[in-house]
């Protein structure tokens, strides 16, 4: 018995070890796909780093569901495996993912410079101060700068890995502290920890710093103290649900409105589970809060306009009574993934809540059949949070028109709300396979023990302790790495560039003046990376600026000192650079531009073949 | 590694004459001067880690004293970065977030972490 228990810690440690090498090995896969010219992460992506990673995940699964590690080492492998699964973006793309991420990180630019005072907004967007103040933008901003001053370290290097290891860190504890108060079962709890990393449109939000990124963190955990706040009386526990649902609004009005609604929610929960007699009245309270929670994020999206007038979201019923019936129908069940083509990334995407219903349904139905259960209020509360959740998604993608974001964000708040329940059912799932092989197996393997049995019973003994043991970790595993596949896009447009960077960079240490840039949006992105973007003294225009558009459609079309000369008389500023890149703007009319700029006399700024071998040219302007 | 984080936590919490509470601002000083002057990643990590340990323990011991070691110290972890994001969004939004400014939103998260852990010690 002895012998036994020491062959499996050596077991165990010896999984141990081999999980973290793999873990290691792929991180390093991972540093040396980094690519400077690339359109998604898959198409530079070491070919071997999928099948490690497949491996690692199916060892973790291993570690989390058999064996008998402490719960805090098992939740280290599960936060190390969490930052690798969200840094796809951060360590193979230059300047990140060509998104909000790019964009968050030429705010927090500014903010480092003191390019801007009274916090990051956009001029002429908002009628309100405080409005600006309680965007997200600043508090990432400040905290971004914050960290980076602290380390030492360029800005760039802070940003692109906040989110993946906050989230990396703080969404797997989260996921299993809320499991822990549905189901008070630690092995689900410790699989709910690495199977949020299962949800492909979390893990992409998981992999991008934005301040919704952020948001969806604080949620998580006002989520949680709301589960807390339904099972004790302690004021402290409500102060801090109130302090997580405030940072939720601070990081991100959608998760701040979120958390609010779900505290309305848990309200009429809680006073509804503290009556002793339960009347039609506050049965009816909890039908009223469930409505009210629904509708809140909705009006609050329709209120939007008094603080920024750009935001024109409405109710309609046009968009529905337009839509062909089967469309209507595909989106009312799917949503948006009615559109996508690809069947694997719609199971991907769909896979969890699907668990997480059959997890519900079967927490639903045995709290109904032990209503004395412990955390009957909290199963009830999620199921209804669930609802609302879904049903907000319905009336934005169906009921509501422009609306200020994609309305699957909301798809992220149903996979938090989800993943307990997925983790359950799966866990049940477990462990029916292994009671009934015990069953099957019983008076057998009491008798003799494994290792005596016939040889035929021996191999269907084995057999279906592999399956169950290896074969359900190894179907695990995969579920977690193809789920990637569907979190990080396959198609995408090319990713900021070596050159781009290249460019940007060297007109930055090369240029003691002010000046302007002009050049593509792809050209602004890069910018954000070095500058920031409506930086006073290196000034390029923002990503929606229409000017700015304008400026670089003249000199592509006329490439003239005229337009430079206004640029400069626009930003207040004594020199003036055209950047032109030639994957962006296709071969034939790069030469055509550069032909036509040479031409007319403007002059090669830095190297005289062009960045990137000939791919980039930047010319110049001085007053 | 249960003992060990314990061990720590106990001797930090006690912050026997203010030592923890000084080793913190020693490290704000040590952060402030790197980042006029020195610029090196190394003795900013240094700093940083040293900051963060000390004042994220105050904070878990201050707000979470009943949970379990590892969620005590994780949710310190994030209440301090709450903490630090709050106050130096608040420098941001009431004017600008320069050096100076940083480093006061350094000393006063210091401060506030060590306060709330001498209140529930007391």
């Amino acid at each position: 018995m002895r012998s036994e228990t020491v062959t499996s810690k050596r077991l165990l440690r010896a999984s141990e070890i081999f999980y973290l090498f793999l873990v290691g090995l792929s991180f390093y896969l991972l540093i040396i796909s980094r690519a400077g010219e690339a359109h998604t992460v898959w198409e530079v992506l070491n070919p071997i780093f999928m099948p490690v990673l497949f491996v690692a995940a199916s060892i973790l699964t291993v570690i989390l569901l058999v064996s008998d590690e402490e719960v805090r080492v098992k939740l280290i492998f599960v936060i190390i495996y969490s930052i690798l699964a969200h840094s796809f973006f951060s360590i193979i793309f230059l300047g990140g993912d060509l998104s909000g991420q790019q964009t968050m990180l030429g705010r927090s630019r500014l903010v480092d410079e003191n390019a801007v005072l009274y916090g990051v907004f956009d001029p002429g967007e908002t009628t309100s101060t405080i409005y600006d103040w309680f965007r997200g933008e600043n508090f990432q901003a400040a905290l971004t700068v914050a960290l980076a001053r602290m380390l030492s370290i360029d800005l760039m290097w802070v940003h692109l890995f906040l989110v993946p290891v906050l989230w990396g860190v703080f969404t797997s504890i989260a996921a299993y502290l809320t499991t822990l108060a549905v189901t008070k079962n630690e092995r689900a709890s410790i699989l709910a920890s690495v199977l949020i990393s299962a949800f492909p449109y979390a893990t992409y939000f998981g992999a991008i710093s934005v301040p919704n990124s952020i948001g969806f963190i604080f949620f998580f955990y006002s989520l949680y103290f709301i589960l807390r706040y339904l099972s004790s009386n302690e004021r402290k526990i409500v102060i801090l649900t109130l302090i997580f649902c405030f940072f939720s609004f601070l990081t991100h009005y959608l998760a701040g409105v979120m958390s609010f609604s779900f505290l309305i929610l848990a309200i009429a929960f809680k006073s509804f589970t503290t009556q002793n007699e339960k009347s039609a009245i506050s049965k009816s309270s909890i039908v009223v809060s469930f409505i009210l929670s629904v509708v809140l994020l909705p009006l609050s999206l329709i209120y939007l306009r008094y603080f920024r007038p750009s935001i024109q979201t409405a109710f309609t019923f046009e968009k529905i009574s337009q839509l062909p019936l089967q469309e209507a129908a595909g989106l009312l069940l799917l949503g948006e993934l009615t559109y996508v083509s690809n069947p694997l990334t719609v199971f991907l995407v769909i896979a969890g809540p699907i668990i997480g219903v059959v997890g519900i349904v079967y927490l639903l139905r045995y709290v109904r059949r032990n209503p004395l259960t412990e955390s009957r209020v909290i199963v009830l509360f999620l199921s209804a949070a669930f609802l609302t959740v879904i049903t907000d998604y319905r009336i934005l993608k169906l009921f509501m028109e422009e609306i200020p974001f994609s309305a699957e964000r909301l798809w992220i708040f149903r996979d938090l709300v989800v993943v307990p329940f997925v983790a359950m059912a799966t866990f049940l799932a477990f462990t029916s396979l292994k009671s009934f092989v015990r069953k099957s197996f019983a008076s057998p393997l009491n008798d003799v023990g494994l290792r005596n049995l016939p040889k035929v019973s021996f191999r269907r003994v084995s057999g279906l302790l592999l399956t169950m043991n290896v074969l359900f970790s190894v179907a695990l595993g995969g579920w977690l790495t193809l789920s990637l596949t569907a979190a990080y896009p396959q198609v995408a447009p090319l990713q900021t560039t070596s050159y781009e960077l290249d460019a940007v960079e060297f007109i930055d240490k090369t240029t003691s003046e002010k000046y302007v840039a002009i050049g593509d949006i792809w050209t602004i992105f890069a910018a954000e990376r070095i500058v920031g973007n409506r930086n006073p003294r290196a000034y390029y225009f923002g990503e929606y600026k229409k000017i700015g558009f304008d400026f670089f459609a003249n000199m592509t079309q006329d490439p003239s000192t005229t337009w430079m000369d206004q640029a400069m008389d626009y930003t207040n500023t004594t020199v003036a650079y055209f950047i032109v890149t030639q994957p962006r703007l296709g071969v034939e009319v790069f030469n055509n531009v550069v032909h036509k700029t040479i031409e007319n006399g403007l002059p090669i700024y830095g190297p005289q073949q062009g960045f990137g071998d000939g791919k980039l040219y930047v010319f110049y302007h001085r007053r | 590694m249960r003992d060990s984080l314990h061990k720590l936590e106990s001797l930090v919490v006690r912050d026997r004459a203010f030592l923890f509470t000084l080793a913190s601002y020693v490290a704000v000083l040590a952060i402030y001067v790197n980042l006029i002057m020195l610029k090196s990643l190394v003795l900013g990590s240094i700093a940083t880690i040293l900051f963060f340990l000390i004042n994220s323990i105050f904070l878990g011991n201050g707000i979470f004293k009943k949970e379990d070691a590892l969620f005590r110290f994780v949710f310190g972890v994030l209440l301090f970065v709450m903490l630090l994001g709050s106050l130096n969004w608040v420098a941001l939004i009431t004017y600008n977030l320069d050096i100076s400014k940083s480093t006061l939103a350094l000393l006063a998260a210091a401060t506030i972490s060590s306060a709330l852990n001498r209140t529930v010690n007391r």
